[in-house]
C-alpha cells in the first residue's frame, strides 16, 4: 500500500473540492458532508475534467414507484454531459459499464491521503 | 399463410348503427347521423383504394384473405374520429356499439378474422369497463389506441388503468393514427396545423415519436412489466434515432427518469413493435436492409396490409433480399409471438405469401 499525502485537511471544507496531481494524474479531492472520495480527473465517457463537475444526491424509486431523494448517495456529475458517478464506488448510476477510477482515502493528523496502488 | 396486422373493416353503416347503438345515441343517430369530428383535413384526399372494399366481409376475404394466403387478420375499423370526441360517453357508447357489431357480423363469417377492440381512450374507467366486458373473447387480440396529439401523452397516468386491464388480460395496446379526422388533437402536426391530408400523413409519426419516448421515460414498461404496444402506420426509419437519442440524454439526465431500472432501448425492444405499412422506401432499396438492422432485427416489425386504404401494402412488398427468415418473422411469426394468434398446427407450414 502506499498512502500519500495530497492536501491538508483544513484546505478541503466540507462541500468543497480540489484537484491536485499525483504521479502526472490529475486527481479530484471531494469533502462532502463527513466524507472524503479521491476520483480520477478524466470522464470514462468523453474523457472531460469531471472533478470540475458538481456533487449531487441521487432521485430514487421504490419498488411502489414512489420517488424521494437519497441525500447520503454522493453522486458526481461530469460538467459536460451530466453523467453521474457514484463517489463511493466509481459506478455509472445509469445501468450502463462505464465507471470512474476512485482511490481509497483517509484522513490522518490533519492530512488526506490517498493510495494510488503506487509501489 | 401470413397474419396481417391492420385491417380497416367497415363499421356498422347507416343500417347498422341503430341497431348496436344504445341510446341516447340511437335516437340521436336516427335524428342527425354520426357526430361530426373533423380538423379540417379532409380524409377523402387519401381515402381508400378505388378498387377495393372492407364493407362487406366477403370483400376482404375475397380480396384480400383468399388472394394473398392470409392465415389471420387483425380487424382495426374506422374509429379512429371517436377518439377526438369531447364526450367520453359518446364515445364509450360508439366504441362498444362497433366491438358488438364486429363480434356479431364479422367473427362469425371467417376463422381468419381477429379484432381488436375499441375503447374510449379519453375516460380510462369506461375504456376499462369495455375492457372487461369483453377480454377473454378469443379472438380479441389487442385493444385500439388512437394515437395523435392527444391531450395527454400515452406514458402518464391517466392512461394506468387501462394499462393495468391490458396488461392483466394480456392485450397489447395497438396504436393506429387517427389525427387526420379529428378535432380534439390540439394539432395536426406537432408544429402546428398543417394545411392538408398529404401533409398530415407525412407527419404522423411526430406523434408516435413522442408518444414513445414518453411511455419508455415515464417507466410505464416498469410498472407494468407486461405491456406491450404495437405502433401501425406511423414508420420506424426514425425509431433508430428516438432510440439512440433517449439512450444518449438517459446517460446524463437519468435523474428526470428515476422509474427506470434499463436503457431506454431496452424498453423498446421488450415492449414494442412497428407495423410495416406504409413501406419505407429509401430511394436505394439496399438501405431497407440497414434499417430493420438499426431497428434492431426482424424481430421489431409486423405486417400490416392497411387495407383499402389508398396507401395499402401487399404482403410482397418486403424485399426479397431480407431472406427467408426475416421474411417469416414479419409476414408470421412476430404476430404470433406479439398478439397471441395460434400457432401454425402440425399439419401447417409456413409458406409465405402468394
Amino acid at each position: 500500500m502506499g498512502w500519500r499525502t495530497v492536501a491538508l485537511a483544513e484546505g478541503v471544507d466540507s462541500g468543497s473540492s480540489k484537484i491536485v496531481e499525483v504521479d502526472g494524474r490529475e486527481i479530484g479531492i471531494f469533502h462532502v458532508d463527513d466524507r472524503y472520495y479521491a476520483v480520477i480527473n478524466h470522464c470514462p465517457h468523453w474523457g472531460a475534467p469531471i472533478c470540475r463537475g458538481r456533487v449531487f444526491g441521487r432521485t430514487v424509486c421504490d419498488n411502489d414507484g414512489r420517488l424521494s431523494y437519497d441525500h447520503d448517495a454522493h453522486t458526481l456529475r461530469c460538467p459536460w454531459h451530466h453523467w453521474e458517478f457514484d463517489l463511493e464506488t466509481g459506478r455509472a448510476v445509469a445501468p450502463i459499464p462505464q465507471r470512474l477510477k476512485v482511490y481509497p482515502i483517509r484522513v490522518s493528523d490533519g492530512e488526506i491521503q490517498i493510495d494510488t496502488g503506487a509501489k | 399463410m401470413i397474419i396481417d396486422c391492420d385491417i380497416h373493416h367497415a363499421g356498422p353503416g347507416k343500417e347498422g348503427w341503430p341497431q348496436y347503438l344504445e341510446e341516447p345515441y340511437r335516437s340521436e343517430f336516427l335524428r342527425h347521423g354520426m357526430r361530426s369530428l373533423l380538423s379540417g383535413i379532409r380524409y377523402e384526399d387519401g381515402g381508400g383504394r378505388w378498387d377495393a372494399s372492407a364493407a362487406k366481409p366477403e370483400h376482404v376475404q375475397e380480396q384480400l384473405l383468399d388472394r394473398y394466403g392470409h392465415r389471420f387478420a387483425l380487424l382495426t375499423g374506422n374509429n379512429g374520429s371517436v377518439a377526438g370526441s369531447p364526450d367520453p360517453d359518446y364515445a364509450a357508447a360508439v366504441c362498444k356499439a362497433y366491438n358488438n357489431f364486429t363480434i356479431e357480423k364479422w367473427l362469425p363469417v371467417d376463422d381468419r378474422f381477429m379484432m381488436s377492440m375499441m375503447v374510449p381512450q379519453q375516460d380510462p374507467a369506461l375504456a376499462v369497463r369495455e375492457i372487461e366486458r369483453l377480454a377473454g373473447h378469443p379472438r380479441i387480440k389487442s385493444i385500439e389506441f388512437w394515437g395523435a396529439a392527444e391531450r395527454i401523452p400515452f406514458g402518464q397516468r391517466f392512461y394506468y388503468p387501462i394499462y393495468e386491464a391490458a396488461e392483466r388480460h394480456g392485450l397489447p395496446i395497438h396504436v393506429h393514427p387517427s389525427t387526420i379526422n379529428t378535432i380534439a388533437a390540439p394539432a395536426t402536426s406537432a408544429a402546428g396545423n398543417v394545411t392538408n391530408y398529404l401533409q398530415a400523413h407525412c407527419s404522423l409519426p411526430q406523434f408516435y415519436q413522442a408518444h414513445v419516448i414518453s411511455l419508455v421515460l415515464e417507466g410505464v414498461f416498469e410498472m407494468f412489466p407486461g405491456l406491450k404496444f404495437a405502433l401501425i402506420e406511423g414508420g420506424y426509419s426514425w425509431a433508430a434515432h428516438v432510440v439512440w437519442r433517449m439512450d444518449k440524454e438517459y446517460k446524463g439526465l437519468r435523474q428526470q427518469a428515476p422509474r427506470l431500472r434499463r436503457l431506454p432501448s431496452e424498453y423498446v425492444r421488450d415492449h414494442v413493435r412497428f407495423g410495416t405499412q406504409p413501406i419505407e422506401e429509401p430511394a436505394k432499396s439496399s438501405h431497407f436492409l440497414h434499417l430493420v438492422d438499426m431497428l434492431g432485427g426482424p424481430e421489431m416489425l409486423v405486417f400490416c396490409s392497411d387495407f383499402p386504404h389508398w396507401d395499402f401494402d401487399e404482403p410482397t412488398v418486403l424485399p426479397k433480399r431480407l431472406g427467408e427468415d426475416a421474411l417469416r418473422k414479419i409476414l408470421h411469426d412476430n404476430a404470433v409471438e406479439f398478439f397471441g394468434f395460434p400457432q401454425l398446427k402440425e399439419d401447417e407450414t409456413w409458406a409465405g405469401a402468394r
